[in-house]
């Protein structure tokens, strides 16, 4: 379980809060989409998740391990994965095989096991027979496949996607959001920071961020019944869910 | 791109050979070419075109291989052919230039010595993927390790900066594109004004390539990257056909110097 605690974030001294009194919990096998304005802070919160922002205030734990404890950090990235924004500068290798092979190599695991998650990965995302290819060649689409591949090989338990589906063609939008589905199904928990609501109305909880802190929160039944409120920090209820 | 001795995938014993082998074979064979004398180049070119064969390298993929240094050979020939002493062949007068006996000598030895040096290391390339060099390079440096020489970093580095490239070059040409759609004009106009629109066109690249370092920077620690000991997909293990790859080798040197201390 992931438990942010009264989190407060800046990232300077003299800067105003990005993030004011978060409290969250995700627990094991939840699906959790984040949603809210640009600049609302669900970037800043979810590189929280997994250590690579350390709270001003307040406390994030995983699995009972504090992300401030040093001697931690490794085992809670190892279990939180992150794919981030932009799959262009989050992949390292100079084959699609190698990129793979990134994650499990730094977890110093041997050359037979790096192969198994390699081979694995790949087959998860649809990319079997691109092992060899150098990632510049690829398309954007398959370059988010990739990105995504490059952090199960990490065999997380949790897995924060922020905005998974931009850029993307609706066929390539289809095919991720198809992933990140499978993947809830096999167990893993899913935090997915998304624009189009659509996107995420299968979720178990959304949680909507306005200014630092959390807006409302709860079932997608629950928080599209409040049209009036989520317009009024500039996000629409897509026609055809939602109850109004 | 830059076409120096690109890799050209193929499953022939040279192909197939550890990096590190080949890695040593170039370093070897690159000293042996630098103290050739012109009776050693000779037999070296047989050798060299021996191995392209067996890789199964045409002659148009190494010339290709050999063009962007043409230049320099083209340079390094004529400084040669008209700036030796020696027996006139041919006066250009009234320029205060001949061409001598021995400049075209010395300068077609050179240069041939020249071209070998590049072959070598292009049948390094041509015939070695990127990841597998980097590799190669790498476990040849991990005995420096306990020097303080980090080696699994410095392999890091360097299939960074490979992987960058291509990149970087994409990111220029859609700079280039962008400002040209406003009316910038990179092909016209005084020199100085060239390098002035050229000069636009450094500033958001380094800008872009510092951004994305900083992404970059955050994903791979996100992906549990730290320095210090870390494994690979491909843990390099020496054949027999690599011992006998470098036993061939050896022989060859040895042969060579044998001939010269009996010249």
């Amino acid at each position: 379980m992931i438990r942010v605690e009264d989190l407060f974030y800046r990232y300077d001294q003299e800067a105003p809060d990005v993030l004011r009194g978060v409290s969250l919990t995700l627990a094991e096998g939840s699906h959790t989409a984040l949603i809210g304005p640009n600049g609302c802070g669900k970037t800043t919160l979810i590189k929280h998740l997994n250590a690579l922002l350390f709270p001003t205030a307040g406390s994030v734990s995983v699995d009972g391990m504090k992300t401030i404890d040093t001697a931690s950090v490794r085992e809670i990235r190892r279990r939180v994965g992150m794919v981030f924004q932009n799959p262009e500068s989050q992949i390292v290798g100079m084959t699609v095989e190698e990129d793979v092979a990134f994650g499990p190599g730094n977890l110093a695991l041997p050359p037979a096991e790096i192969r198994r998650r390699v081979d694995d990965c790949l087959k998860m995302v649809g990319m079997t027979g691109l092992e060899k290819r150098a990632p510049h060649t690829l398309s954007g689409g398959e370059k988010r496949l990739l990105s995504i591949a490059g952090v199960l090989a990490m065999d997380p338990r949790y897995i924060a996607f922020d905005e998974p589906t931009a850029y993307l063609d609706p066929a390539g939008k289809q095919r991720v959001l198809e992933i990140i589905r499978r993947l809830h199904r096999e167990g893993l928990a899913i935090i997915h920071i998304a624009h189009d609501m659509r996107d995420v109305a299968d979720a178990d909880r959304i949680v909507v961020m306005d200014q630092g802190a959390i807006l409302i929160e709860g079932t997608p039944a629950e928080v599209f019944g409040h049209a009036g409120l989520l317009k009024s920090v500039g996000l629409d209820i897509p026609a055809g869910i939602g109850h109004e | 791109m830059i076409n120096l001795g690109q890799y050209l995938p193929g499953e022939t014993v040279v192909h197939c050979l550890d990096p590190r082998v080949k890695i040593v074979a170039v370093v070897l064979m690159s000293l042996l070419i630098f103290t050739a004398p012109a009776a050693g180049i000779v037999l070296i070119s047989l050798f060299l075109a021996s191995v392209l064969a067996t890789a199964h390298l045409s002659l148009a993929q190494t010339v290709s291989a050999v063009r962007p240094v043409a230049i320099f050979m083209t340079l390094i020939f004529l400084m040669h052919l008209f700036l030796t002493e020696g027996l006139p062949l041919l006066s250009l007068a009234p320029l205060p230039l001949r061409i001598t006996q021995e400049g075209l000598a010395q300068g077609a030895y050179v240069t041939w010595q020249f071209a070998c040096l590049v072959i070598v290391a292009a049948i390094l390339t041509m015939t070695t993927l990127p990841s597998d060099l980097v590799g190669g390079i790498e476990r040849l440096l991990r005995p420096l390790q306990r020097v303080g020489i980090p080696s699994q970093d410095i392999a890091v580095m360097i299939s960074m900066a490979l992987r960058f490239m291509p990149m970087l070059l994409e990111e220029y040409e859609r700079l280039r594109m962008a400002q040209m759609a406003r009316g910038a004009d990179f092909t016209t106009g005084s020199l100085a004004l060239r390098i002035r629109a050229l000069a636009a066109l450094t500033v958001p690249l380094l800008l872009s390539a510092f951004r994305r370092a900083d992404e970059l920077a955050l994903a791979m620690e996100a992906r549990g990257y730290r320095r210090g000991p870390r494994t690979t997909l491909r843990e390099l293990k020496l054949s027999g056909m690599d011992f006998a790859a470098f036993a061939v080798m050896a022989a060859f040197v040895l042969i060579n110097f044998g001939l010269r201390v009996i010249a």
